[in-house]
């Protein structure tokens, strides 16, 4: 039994697996642009707790898989902020920490950029987590007239990163049996990567022949058309997303661009 | 080449079944006799369906051919087994059935090579599609799609069915298979044996008028062996497919196949009747050029036939050759065992050695979600000097086990005393110099770019002086036989080299334990016979315990001392594999097989409870058995 990988596909019934995959592209892009158009902490505040809403109600994340999923970034995210809290310039101070002022301004940027990054990656997880790689791939065919080698060759190479990420973890238990010692510098971490790659390029090599041989042997490619069984296609519930998610970016970057955002802080001076 | 072992198609079949009389005249070996002989002359009026004429293929790149002037001819509803040592170009033949060779293994190709009616020179590969379908050894490597149904649905979408033929199609191929309702069940779901056979219903939905598999069962347990040959016997059974298939588990498959072809150094030395296959001992060369027996790929059955045979002194004739257990259990009871007949010579058992503890395990629970434990209270001692083999059904939790002596996994404080110290508090290189672990695959552990450094490395990072590394090299290279490959790259030296010098990295640092997780897949019997002899030299001389993680219960009859299964994460059973393999309900709770020759002196000694014969567990045992016992009275 394998510890699964919590930025892979998993089948379940949830409102988002439902979903079409380009109403759930729309929407991951969508929350990119407002995450990048946002640099005022309560705004990222807002959209950060939609996504992770989204994340548990409609995805059907658990906790724990969040946690799991992103605690890495977590952990970046935090030092991120503390660092550009303590380092920003700013006019108004909020707190003193050991004597040293620390600005509102600089923390609410500071909590902006770092919630940014994790929107991001916890909005990338959802759709990673409820979009089967082959729907998405069928989707840019049917919906977006993609051909569809480039497409499968596009889902093959999502299908396939878990499978690799699993080899690297297998060649890496099996080099520290042979006394390996995982190095922390990046000298010693290139040295390593180079000692990973001959084995995992002669095990993606041998796999991708076969994958090769089991597409060609299974008529891939022969016309240049292919039928569908069950083609994803957007439904009113994806366009309702879609369209939300397009009304929420253009009424964003409008507001922005005629000035109605301000900035309310959230580590206002006391 | 030997002449008489090169019969031309099909006369080989005709001629062992004239062979004068049968050797002894109860009803169902004569019966068998004609039945082979109708079914051959059945399908002497078959469509050709393979027709092979002088063909050689010489690989891009490579100065000699890997298929030698090969000439096979099969027909509609024949099931053909493809028998031969690692090398001898039996993958290429299956590829060249569907056209994969020459289109995508580039080469150049020589001779004539029809397959349905199609030229191979001048057809793709997709446009056998209709006609071939092909399955190989590892099912997560040919499955393309994440949910079973696109799947099966993926080669009739590319041949631009009707979406809903292709429904129709895609239920009819999964219940062909015994999976009915697993249309929206998710690939990484399924078991190894579920995921082959959804590999063989992806290929039998476009309905394929032939049927290639190359060792569809190497990475499955004895359970999903069992389920994938039981689809194959029934296709061909019951709707005529002809399959052509190598495959290395030949106990199972040999009475349901109609032919055997065996191969050697790229070229055919026998085709004909499985019994005609099994009768007689010849001799072909492995990768490494050395001399291999073909009785190393024998059903057991058949090799205790011949086993019988020489130490009655008499001739074995194709017709009398067993297939199966029952089969087997017949010969027995009907065979003459004359006055002069010998006992065979059996190998003595390893020397009593004094048994000091090794290892303890303790109340050992891990799992990577707390609400699914792959482990629960395992409580274990192993003692040095042993062969340890640990079996169980795919998922029961054997490779986690053996991992977490390695410190792969980490084990909970206190679970695991090694030599009086807590593993948990070991570092990974304290924890390689008391255990070492080979690999399924060699080249996972390869970290230098020549054999003798790759040797050394363990040493070397240890901090070994020089003298000694060269001493230990020297002599580890000479036990493994590599000392002439020594300067070669890892990579460049053939599977078994590989696996050997994966072994002799551990061996160097003459651990007291060594962990080998699956040492006989994807390869042939002889050579999983060398290593484990290897592992036998290992412990007599430096008294290490060896652990094996294996599916083949033949190996385990054979080398170990003791057997643990592993059933659903907890040890169901801890003993000798001879008590192991007489408990028949826990074979069955875990997946397991008895070997063939265990399961015929079980039956033989419940048909004639007066010989006194009890199970065994070697061909040569039972012979003896019977010779010893010849005289007493039988049903």
């Amino acid at each position: 039994m394998k510890r699964s990988n919590v930025f892979q596909f998993r089948a379940g019934r949830s409102v988002f697996h439902r979903l079409d995959p380009l109403s759930k592209l729309a929407w991951l892009v969508g929350v990119s642009l407002l995450a990048f158009g946002a640099y005022i902490a309560w705004i990222q505040i807002t959209i950060s707790l939609v996504v992770l809403a989204t994340a548990l109600f409609l995805a059907r994340l658990s906790p724990l898989e969040v946690v799991r999923g992103t605690w890495l970034f977590m952990i970046a995210c935090t030092s991120f902020f503390v660092i550009q809290s303590l380092t920003l310039p700013g006019t108004t101070i909020a707190f003193h920490v050991l004597s040293k002022p620390i600005y509102a301004e600089s923390t609410d940027y500071a909590l902006a950029s770092a919630l940014r990054i994790y929107t991001i990656i916890l909005s990338s997880m959802v759709f990673v987590r409820t979009t089967d790689p082959r729907d998405l791939a069928i989707a840019l065919v049917t919906q977006m007239h993609l051909p569809y080698r480039i497409a499968y060759a596009f889902f093959i190479a999502l299908r396939i990163v878990p499978t690799i990420e699993e080899e690297i973890q297998i060649i890496r238990a099996a080099q520290a049996v042979r006394g390996v010692a995982r190095k922390r510098s990046i000298a010693g971490r290139i040295g390593e990567t180079k000692r990973y790659a001959m084995p995992l390029l002669v095990g993606s090599l041998r796999r991708a022949s076969m994958m090769v041989m089991s597409m060609e042997g299974r008529a891939f490619g022969a016309y240049p058309q292919r039928t569908f069984v069950d083609a994803p296609h957007m439904g009113p519930m994806g366009i309702a997303v879609s369209v939300m998610t397009l009304a929420s970016v253009v009424a964003w970057y409008t507001a922005l661009a005629l000035g109605y955002v301000h900035a309310i802080y959230v580590f206002a001076p006391a | 080449m030997d002449a008489e072992a090169v019969p031309a198609n099909g006369r080989a079949l005709t001629r062992t079944l004239h062979v004068g009389p049968p050797r002894f005249t109860q009803g169902n070996v004569v019966d068998r006799a004609n039945s082979d002989l109708e079914a051959l002359q059945g399908s002497r009026d078959a469509e050709v369906l393979i027709d092979l004429s002088g063909v050689t293929y010489t690989y891009d790149g490579e100065a000699t051919p890997v298929l030698r002037d090969i000439s096979l001819t099969v027909r509609r509803g024949d099931f053909v087994l493809i028998l031969g040592p690692s090398g001898c170009g039996k993958s290429t033949l299956l590829h060249l059935l569907n056209g994969s060779v020459p289109h995508i293994l580039n080469g150049t190709l020589e001779g004539t090579a029809v397959i349905c009616g199609k030229v191979v020179a001048d057809t793709k590969v997709a446009e056998f599609a209709t006609d071939v379908g092909m399955v190989f050894q590892d099912p997560d490597a040919q499955i393309i799609n994440t949910r079973v149904r696109d799947e099966v649905c993926f080669g009739l979408e590319n041949l631009c069915r009707p979406a809903d033929e292709i429904l129709i199609r895609q239920k009819e191929a999964l219940d062909y298979v015994g999976l009915p309702g697993f249309a929206d069940r998710s690939i990484f779901e399924l078991s190894g044996g579920q995921k082959q056979r959804v590999s063989v219903a992806a290929v039998l939905a476009a309905q394929p008028r032939l049927l290639v598999l190359d060792e569809p069962t190497a990475n499955l347990d004895p359970a999903g062996m069992t389920e994938v040959f039981a689809v194959l016997a029934r296709l061909n059974r019951d709707y005529g497919t002809t399959i052509v298939m190598v495959e290395h588990r030949v106990d199972e498959l040999a009475d349901k196949v109609s032919r055997v072809v065996m191969m050697d150094q790229g070229a055919i030395v026998f085709d004909g009747s499985p019994r005609g296959a099994f009768s007689a001992r010849r001799v072909v060369h492995s990768e490494e050029a050395d001399v291999v027996p073909t009785a190393s790929w024998f059903p057991q059955v058949s090799e205790l036939a011949m086993d019988l045979a020489a130490a009655s002194r008499q001739e074995l004739l194709p017709d009398q050759v067993p297939l199966c257990i029952e089969e087997a259990v017949d010969l027995c009871s009907a065979w003459t065992i004359p006055a002069e007949a010998l006992a065979m010579a059996i190998d003595a058992p390893p020397a009593e050695r004094s048994k000091k503890p090794l290892l303890s395990i303790k109340s050992l629970s891990f799992g990577y979600h707390r609400d699914s434990p792959i482990l629960k209270k395992v409580n274990l001692e192993l003692e040095s000097g042993a062969i340890v083999a640990l079996l169980g059904q795919n998922g029961s939790g054997k490779t986690t086990l053996a991992r977490m002596l390695v410190g792969i996994n980490a084990a909970p404080a206190g679970a695991i005393d090694l030599g009086g110290k807590d593993l948990s508090k070991l570092g990974a290189r304290e924890i390689a110099a008391d255990i070492g672990y080979v690999f399924q695959n060699p080249d996972h552990q390869f970290v230098t770019d020549q054999v003798d450094e790759e040797i050394a490395y363990g040493l070397k990072v240890r901090n070994y002086s020089a003298d000694e590394i060269a001493r230990r090299v020297d002599d580890v290279l000479g036990i493994v036989d590599l000392k002439r490959y020594r300067h070669r790259s890892p990579f460049s030296l053939s599977l078994g080299e590989r696996r050997r010098l994966s072994v002799a990295t551990m061996l160097v640092l003459e651990p007291h334990l060594l962990v080998l997780d699956e040492p006989t897949i994807g390869q042939d019997h002889e050579r999983a016979q060398q290593l484990m002899g290897l592992m036998a030299r290992l412990r007599e001389r430096y008294g290490t315990t060896i652990l094996m993680i294996t599916h083949d219960v033949r190996l385990v009859a054979q080398w170990a001392d003791r057997a643990l299964v592993l059933r659903s994460g907890e040890i169901a059973f801890d003993g000798a594999p001879i008590e192991l393999f007489a408990d028949a309900d826990l074979l069955r709770s875990a997946g397991l097989l008895a070997p063939p020759i265990h399961e015929v002196s079980r039956q033989f000694a419940a048909r004639n409870p007066d010989r006194g014969i009890r199970p065994v567990l070697s061909s040569r045992e039972l012979v003896n058995a019977l010779v010893a016992t010849r005289g007493k009275a039988s049903k």
